[in-house]
């Protein structure tokens, strides 16, 4: 087991060296200046530019610039954005707000996507799965941002059930709203995916033996069925998990949740290489050890995969 | 390139104020509570600092609006400069040098009187390039600004100079001092009005980076509460402040929402009392807010902007061709909440002439003519636009239909970030037209025709050149008479009009939205002031 942690996380160094790099690069060919950026139409003193670029190492070759950014994370002097704010205190105001959206927001879609997905799954072709199908379809179809907005609108503004933007009234109402429209379209795949798993599983041949054998339904069901159809669900949790952090970019600034994402948000729109590498790190390490544990987890659920 | 950040100046304070109870209807946003409390939004990121001298953005300077008095201010019934922290301001004859005489008996808010001393090392440091304060250029006018900001070359760090003051700036007594400026300039006392001048108290001079976040200043309101990373800006009424008639707002708070649409969907919901009407809901404001939103001319032209290096741009006529194929009345239109520019300044400014421009009228028979005398146009004409801006790619297109079906040219597009296009222009590389766009910092004609058509001014999007022009804005500089100074500078624009290196297109109005509860101030000299709000 430690030997397997160990590889995993050894693998992952020069994949992460890659990544960084990457994105580096990406932003570096991000075109326009971005001290310029900053000023809109307005000149600014040629001191106050030479000062700013000297300070964010602007002037360097590219390579430079990535190295001594990477050399400022791993020192763990983070220093400031352009604008003049404390790249650390804004870690510690921003990842709480964040963990907290994506938390609820998982804990709502796995609320959804278990129970409709095992729902639909034990009892094909009924209404509930019929409705399901459709529902889900078009969930998925329906972009996040115009949900987003919508839902802002309809529920905040007109309705007034929950806030419309900001977290002046903590967790969990602040969060509530973007959490529920976060989960709710995320439990679409979800729950397809499941209950798939199920019926391809209920056609099994371990499931007709445990039938042959006299057990009983809902043994047969709970013991035998749902833990084999839970697999590939795992496997599905790594990816959503991953993909969470771009789609927090778009919630929080929607709803002014004061997040990492936001703050990826603001740092691609002025081209600040150091804070995109930076987060894009968090990202990254977050979405290593969520992996690790998914592996870790399928282990202990399914015995085949433990001496991989 | 309509990206006018930065450029609200002193006399354009548009505070955005959010309240907390916006109509009637109760919700509480965590407001200071009492009668007559605001909570300001701004549609920006959050501040990181509150200094008035190392700040030029419009959100920056809308808060440092409430928490520091300006010398002297616009009045927004009259239009006329009166005092504020200046008892007067006096140029010599030949406004070169100015004598700055403050009232008495002004303090700052830790109780420590407001002295000259303080304005003359506040501006130092300013103008001291290695500090690397955002209003270093507003001192390149005065005697000394050269010793403080030697050339310092590309990629090294400005170091501090020896010299530590501006020549220009003297103390004289407690209360007075003068400035004597490189050149004549009679414009200066109405530069004063920039917020960006405001003194900081000795003990902040000291340290600035350890009152970041704890300002001390000299207007009506101060911090009711500490102010984190992340926080809203909560202010109170400063009971100290005697220097002019305050606002009546008991209570003011800042929130930042970065993003426009959502903080005007906050204003819908009954949270905010004041907040601007994002360009997507122009269309839409009056009737999603009905009776309850204000709107004002914006002190901003915009422009169509020719490269002054294409040969092929050379000939005025041909210039004059392109501005007559502009059906002005339908971009203005198309932009919404704006009206067809007539001249190169914007109509809330005192020389403004309705009539200024001769070749602004959409004439599609007489462009074609111009074009023939101008020899016609070979090539494809390039318009960029700015990817940044929601509507950059709309506005280039209808200019571009406009040029192709009036005038018979080829047009294309190119669309880049509104910097890459900067870059572009200054280098001297870029092809085609662009759009420009120029707000003033302090309320006069010369702030418009100086930075964008003098020789290497500021910004001079164009890179245009004509030495009449100069000459009689150096005229006007050194004219003491305002009436005949205007006059010159009038002359100035008529020369920038039959050049026309950019084309005047059109001027918007800004849209506010306000709950019941409040008034803004509304004025057709400095805008729309939620600051200034009366409250019902």
């Amino acid at each position: 087991m430690i030997r397997f942690v160990a590889r995993r996380v050894l693998a992952a160094i020069p994949i992460g060296l890659v990544v960084t790099l990457g994105v580096y690069a990406l932003v570096f060919a991000m075109p326009g200046d971005p001290l310029r950026e900053l000023a809109g139409d307005k000149p600014i003193p040629a001191a106050v530019l030479a000062a700013k670029r000297a300070q964010f190492h602007l002037d360097d070759p590219f390579i430079v610039q990535y190295l001594l950014s990477m050399k400022d994370i791993l020192t763990g002097h983070f220093g400031t954005t352009f604008a003049g704010a404390d790249i650390a205190d804004q870690l510690r105001l921003r990842i709480p707000v964040t963990l907290k959206l994506t938390l609820l927001a998982n804990a709502f879609q796995w609320t959804l996507g278990l129970f409709f997905g095992i729902y639909a799954g034990f009892k094909r072709n009924g209404w509930v799965d019929r409705s399901l199908l459709l529902t889900t379809l078009v969930l998925l179809a329906v972009p996040g941002l115009v949900a987003y907005f919508a839902a802002q609108y309809l529920f905040g503004v007109e309705l007034k059930w929950f806030p419309v933007s900001g977290v002046l009234e903590g967790f969990p109402r602040s969060y509530l709203l973007p959490a529920l429209v976060i989960g709710v379209l995320g439990f679409a795949g979800l729950a397809r995916l499941l209950r798939t798993s199920i019926v391809e599983t209920v056609n099994a041949d371990f499931v007709k033996t445990a039938r042959a054998k006299g057990l009983g339904e809902q043994r047969v069901l709970w013991r035998h069925i749902l833990p084999n159809a839970l697999l590939p669900v795992i496997t599905f949790i790594g990816l959503d998990l991953a993909g969470m952090f771009g789609g927090a970019i778009i919630t929080e600034s929607i709803f002014n949740l004061p997040g990492l994402g936001q703050f990826m948000f603001q740092a691609i729109k002025l081209k600040e290489g150091g804070v995109v590498v930076l987060l894009s790190t968090l990202a990254f390490i977050s979405f290593i050890v969520i992996n690790l544990l998914v592996d870790v987890l399928y282990g202990v659920v399914d015995p085949r995969v433990r001496n991989v | 390139m309509r990206r006018l950040t930065g450029v609200v100046g002193a006399a354009l304070g548009l505070a955005l104020v959010l309240a907390s109870c916006g109509d009637g209807k109760s919700s509480d946003s965590g407001s200071g509570g009492g009668a007559k409390s605001e909570v300001i939004a701004i549609a920006a990121d959050p501040l990181e600092y509150i200094n008035p001298l190392n700040e030029n953005g419009s959100p920056g300077i809308q808060v440092a609006m409430a928490m520091f008095a300006p010398l002297v201010t616009t009045d927004p019934n009259t239009g006329k400069l009166q005092n504020v922290m200046a008892d007067s301001v006096t140029p010599d004859k030949t406004s070169q040098t100015w004598t700055i005489k403050l009232k008495p008996g002004n303090t700052f808010q830790n109780g420590q009187p407001v002295t000259a001393k303080d304005y003359v090392d506040s501006w130092n440091m300013t103008a001291e390039g290695s500090n690397a304060w955002k209003n270093n250029g507003f001192f390149s006018k005065v005697d000394g600004y050269d010793a403080l900001n030697p050339p310092t070359a590309d990629g090294a760090t400005p170091k501090p100079t020896a010299v530590k003051t501006l020549s220009g700036l003297k103390q004289v007594d407690n209360l007075t001092f003068t400035v004597k400026l490189k050149v004549p300039f009679s414009q200066f006392g109405l530069t004063l009005q920039y917020l960006g001048l405001a003194p900081l108290p000795e003990e902040v001079r000291k340290n600035p980076d350890a009152y970041k976040r704890k300002p001390i200043g000299n207007g009506p309101y101060k911090l009711a509460a500490d102010w984190n990373a992340g926080d809203d800006i909560k202010l109170a009424k400063w009971d100290g402040y005697k220097a002019s008639a305050a606002p009546e707002a008991d209570s003011i708070t800042y929130r930042f929402i970065p993003n426009a649409d959502t903080a005007y969907n906050e204003f819908l919901a009954g949270n905010v009392d004041f907040t601007d009407v994002p360009s997507t809901k122009v269309k839409s404001f009056k009737t999603d807010a009905p009776d309850q939103w204000v709107t004002s001319v914006s002190s901003g032209a915009n422009y169509l902007v020719f490269p002054a290096w294409d040969p092929r741009y050379k000939n005025p006529k041909l210039r004059h061709a392109f501005s007559e194929a502009i059906d002005r009345k339908a971009f203005a239109d198309l932009v919404g909440l704006s009206d067809p520019a007539k001249g190169l300044i914007a109509p809330d400014i005192n020389g403004y002439r309705a009539d200024a421009c001769k070749y602004c009228d959409f004439d599609a028979t007489k462009a074609k003519q111009l074009l023939q005398e101008a020899g016609g146009f070979s090539g494809v004409v390039n318009i960029s636009y700015s990817t940044t801006s929601a509507t950059g790619q709309i506005f280039a297109e209808a200019i571009g239909n406009m040029l192709r079906q009036n005038l018979g040219l080829q047009v294309k597009y190119t669309g880049k970030q509104g910097s890459e296009i900067t870059e572009l222009a200054d280098s001297r590389k870029l092809d085609g037209l662009r759009f420009g766009g120029w707000g003033h910092d302090y309320p006069s004609i010369e702030d418009y025709l100086t930075p964008m058509f003098k020789s290497n001014g500021d910004a001079n999007f164009a890179g245009y050149s004509n030495p009449a022009l100069d000459a009689l804005l150096a005229k006007g500089d050194a004219e003491p008479d305002q009436d005949k100074a205007i006059k010159l500078y009038q002359q100035a624009e008529d020369i920038a009009l039959e050049d026309m290196p950019l084309i005047p297109l059109y001027t918007k109005s800004n849209a506010y939205l306000h709950s019941a509860k409040i008034e803004p101030r509304v004025s057709k000299y400095v805008g729309v002031s939620a600051l200034w709000a009366t409250f019902k």
